[in-house]
């Protein structure tokens, strides 16, 4: 379990554009389960997602992660945790040009030093789940839309995260690739990982994938917080 | 002064590198003052932050550190003739009271970037950065030693000047000097060698049982330090006899020269990973109660006592190597 | 483990570096540049005090010089005598030597009558570098005009090639007979006279003695020399490193530049590795090697540029700046070495500042928010 305790986020502290991205919010995300947060753009959806997936710290409150608590802990352990417990799909793809799908998939577990042989292997089989094996050695820049959505995901999937974390996964695609998107976080979720996306898209928070849609405004939680 | 492309180089560098530690200082103080690792403050994230920097700094200044001391000892070597007595480095050292003081301040602050980065590579494991405090304290105390390298090495070779009369290792370093009969050279020697291989002997048996029982730190640290000194003063006293081959010849830098196959590098290069690690055990020992510590200091103390151990063994067994195959025999001298 | 994650991260910088190559390259260009422009002033005035060093080796610890009105004058050789019985003096030797003007081809050479095994009458050894301009071999016969006019034929006994081509490349070597007659020195006579020395500490009184002895003399100490010559090269170099290091300033404004103005597309990278699990320090570690990379290559490239430029093209490039020298000169060619000091040095002055400069850029690129591309 996530469980998020009365945490704010501050930006520029102090200064004349000091802003309060969340305020007080507290939050329980179950594990197994797939959370949606929604809300208009503003409302601290990325700036929450980022505080749960290890990637920024609150300003004040607490974090914990299957109990363990997660706040106060420095930078290179937080990012060892994100990178063994998340998977993040990002708005962009945000894949790096130049370089092939395959070497995309495996940046990820390059800072673990698993050998390479192991890691190549690995990252051939998770592109195969998405009938990319053949499109391996193409670089970024060649594959179609749909092509790098899903290597996106296979990156994500690389360090077979407990939690996958999506914001605004569906922003910049069309229906059908929306509709691919979701049938793929259907297996996902079929196979227990914990999704938590973010989004103000009805495909996706109207989708019956969603155990719990928690919505959000100005910083705080209005609707399906803490609690069943 | 001596317009040397050397002398230059070591001037520019070490006058870049004392900015780089007081900047890494300014920093240093801050966190000293400001850390409050409960907080998520902008401040307190961007203070951690500066800490990666300042480990990058310290970092490449062990690693020139290191070059540096050997540059000097190579520069000075490669200008003796410009000063009447001077036949190797002892000689161009001696011209005026700051060479030897460069020299030994250049030893000191790389054994302390040393210590200081295995502080740092043991607070990076720890969960709550146990070891802050302490690692920037070390920091401030160690600027002062980098700055001053700086400034004395500065005046030194400011006053380098041609056609200043100074002595040499032959007369610096041998008591036989005047002629007075060889055995006076020998009196000191052999005191010497047992020392040297009783505190060898010491330190392994204290590595040993500080790897297996994982006790008795301070003392095998203490006694790593011991041998380190220990090493420099047979170096001089009898090991060079066997590199030059020479009764006389006492000088602890020729040994670095290609007539001696460069031999002095990996000798003092052992030498200074002995004494770095095993003072590393020493000044990890007062943070093994941490908790966030209480693993992992004693596997590093176990760790570096074995690179200590083997660093004197090695430098043990090259020394003996020659003292047993040097057609060069102490006894008679 | 530990190795693969920076087999991992190089793999990553070398494909980075790879695909920038315009930026990188000129960044390269530059820096090898000024390590091939400090390595050959460096290598070049090295190699020049080696070969004094060389000449002086061998050369007497004391030369007494007969002087009249504060010029040069052959000296008796009887005067010998006298001198070798002061304390301290192993030997005295008088010497046979001076300058040989070609007309022909403008060029000045060195006469001198060796000490050990000199050619007999009517032969002469000859240095590489008139052997090669008058296109002369050994067993040849060459012909010059002595003090009188009157040219002399000479047989080749064989060509000089010592360790060091500076020295022998003008030098011509002949017997004491041919030397008198070729000179017209007279025969109770000498170009000067050498010492040799037991204890150095003793040159200055010996040296006393002498002066006292002949007024109209001047001994000469090896050392003096020695060090006379290490300080014109020494301060010359030194001088054109003070210039050079304003070239080297300019490179280091560049890579500041460089290091710091990372192009949108290099933070997104970054942004994109650290929120796909990279750390601050894996990031640090890839700088490093970025550094490394460029540094050693440039590094590499420039001082085996310099090497040849110095040692197999004879500096080419500036040895008219550097010497200083008549151009009558024959070509010579120095003799190649390389030593840590040089190369420590080189890294001191080009390395060094250049990771410097990077250090603060690098961090500042390393520490780039992970959650920064999800805004
Ligand atoms: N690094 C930052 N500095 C200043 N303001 C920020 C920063 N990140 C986010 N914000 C502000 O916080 C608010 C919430 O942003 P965000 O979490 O991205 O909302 P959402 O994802 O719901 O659109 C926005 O008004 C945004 O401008
Ligand atoms: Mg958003």
């Amino acid at each position: 379990m996530i469980s998020v305790r009365d945490i704010s986020k501050v930006f520029n502290a102090g200064r004349p554009n000091e802003f309060t991205a969340l305020r007080r919010l507290s939050l329980d995300v179950q594990m197994h389960e797939t959370t949606i947060l929604k809300g208009p753009s503003g409302s601290g959806k990325t700036t929450l997602l980022g505080l749960m997936g290890c990637m920024a710290r609150p300003s004040t409150g607490r974090i914990s992660l299957n109990n363990r608590e997660i706040t106060s802990l420095p930078e290179r352990f937080l990012t060892e945790i994100r990178r063994s417990t998340f998977g993040f799909i990002f708005q962009q793809f945000n894949l790096i040009k130049g370089i092939s799908a395959l070497e995309n998939v495996m940046f990820p577990a390059y800072p673990t030093g698993e050998k390479f042989s192991t890691l190549h292997k690995r990252a051939l089989a998770t592109l195969e789940m998405f009938n990319l094996d053949k499109r391996a050695d193409a670089k970024i820049e060649w594959l179609s839309g749909g092509e790098a959505q899903r290597v996106a995901i296979a990156r994500a999937l690389i360090n077979n995260p407990m939690v996958i974390i999506a914001d605004e996964p569906t922003a910049h695609l069309d229906t059908k690739l929306s509709q691919e998107f979701m049938d793929i976080m259907r297996d996902l979720k079929a196979r227990g990982t914990t999704i938590i996306l973010a989004s103000h898209d009805p495909i996706v928070y109207d989708s019956d994938l969603a155990d719990r849609v928690v919505e959000m405004r100005d910083g705080q939680v209005v609707h399906g917080g803490t609690g069943p | 002064m001596i317009l040397d492309p050397s002398i230059l180089a070591l001037l520019v560098s070490s006058v870049l590198i004392s900015l780089m530690t007081l900047y890494a200082c300014g920093y240093g103080v801050q966190i000293l003052r400001r850390w409050d690792i409960a907080s998520g403050s902008e401040l307190q994230l961007a203070l951690e932050r500066r800490t990666y920097l300042i480990s990058t700094i310290v970092s490449y200044f062990l690693a020139f550190q290191l070059v540096s001391l050997f540059l000097l000892i190579q520069t000075v070597d490669s200008i003796c003739h410009l000063f009447v007595g001077a036949m190797c480095a002892v000689g161009t050292l001696t011209v005026n009271s700051f060479g030897y003081p460069t020299l030994l301040l250049k030893v000191a602050t790389f054994i302390l970037a040393g210590l200081w980065l295995i502080l740092n590579y043991a607070d990076n494991k720890g969960y709550d950065y146990p070891l802050i405090r302490a690692k920037y304290l070390l920091l401030l105390i160690m600027a002062p030693f980098i700055v001053a390298e700086t400034v004395v090495q500065w005046i030194y070779f400011l006053g380098l000047r041609p056609d200043i009369i100074t002595s040499c290792c032959g007369s610096l370093f041998s008591q036989g000097s005047r002629g007075i009969a060889s055995e006076i050279l020998a009196a000191p020697s052999v005191p010497m060698e047992i020392t040297f291989y009783a505190c060898m002997l010491i330190t392994v048996a204290a590595g040993t049982r500080l790897f297996l029982r994982g006790k008795g730190g301070y003392l095998f640290a203490g006694m790593s330090g011991i041998s380190f000194a220990v090493s420099i003063v047979s170096i001089i006293s009898f090991i060079s006899l066997y590199f030059y081959e020479m009764p006389s010849h006492h000088c602890p830098f020729c040994i670095l020269q290609k007539e001696y196959g460069y031999v002095g590098y990996p000798l003092y290069g052992l030498m200074f990973l002995g004494a770095v690690t095993g003072l590393g055990v020493a000044t990890l020992q007062p943070f093994v109660k941490k908790e966030s510590l209480e693993k992992i200091i004693p596997a590093m103390q176990r760790k570096l006592a074995t690179v200590s151990v083997f660093s004197f063994l090695t430098f043990t067994a090259i020394v003996t190597w020659q003292i047993l195959f040097s057609s060069f025999k102490l006894e008679g001298y | 483990m530990v190795i693969e994650r920076h087999l991992h991260i190089l793999d990553f910088t070398l494909s980075s570096l790879l695909r920038r190559k315009g930026k990188n390259g000129a960044l390269l260009l530059v820096y090898t540049l000024i390590v091939f422009i400090l390595a050959s002033v460096l290598f070049f005035t090295h190699a020049l005090k080696r070969e004094a060093a060389l000449v002086l080796k061998d050369a007497p610890e004391i030369v007494v010089q007969h002087t009249l009105t504060g010029r040069y004058q052959p000296i008796p050789v009887a005067w010998g005598d006298r001198i070798g019985k002061i304390n301290g003096v192993i030997s005295v030797r008088p010497r046979l030597w001076g300058y040989h003007y070609d007309t022909l081809l403008m060029a000045n050479y060195t006469l001198m009558v060796p000490a050990e095994n000199p050619p007999g009458p009517g032969s002469i050894d000859l240095g590489s570098g008139i052997s090669r301009t008058h296109g002369a071999n050994s067993g040849d016969m060459i012909a010059f005009a002595g003090h009188d006019g009157v040219p002399r034929m000479f047989t080749i006994r064989k060509i000089l090639d010592s360790e060091s081509q500076l020295l022998t490349s003008d030098l011509i070597l002949l017997s004491e007979k041919d030397y008198r007659d070729f000179s017209g020195i007279a025969a109770d006579q000498a170009t000067d006279l050498t010492l040799r020395v037991r204890n150095p500490r003793e040159y200055a009184t010996i040296a006393e003695k002498i002066t006292r002895m002949y007024p109209d003399t001047r001994p000469i100490m090896r050392s003096e020399i020695l060090r006379t010559y290490d300080a014109v090269f020494g301060w010359r170099s030194g001088l054109m490193i003070v210039i050079l290091s304003a070239a080297a300033l300019a490179f280091i404004i560049f890579a500041w530049d460089k290091a710091t103005g990372l192009s949108a597309e290099e933070r997104k990278e970054i942004g994109i590795l650290k929120a796909i699990g990279w750390e601050t320090s894996d990031i640090l570690m890839m700088k490093f090697w970025e550094g490394t990379a460029i540094s050693l290559t440039a590094f590499l490239l420039g001082v085996i540029l310099a090497h040849v430029h110095v040692f197999s093209t004879s500096s080419a490039l500036f040895a008219p700046v550097l010497k200083g020298w008549s151009t009558l000169y024959p070509s010579f060619r120095l003799t190649p070495f390389i030593d840590f000091g040089q190369v420590a040095t080189l890294f001191f002055l080009t390395v060094v500042p250049y990771t410097i400069t990077t250090i603060v850029p690098s961090w500042r690129a390393a520490t780039i928010e992970p959650d920064a591309v999800m805004r």
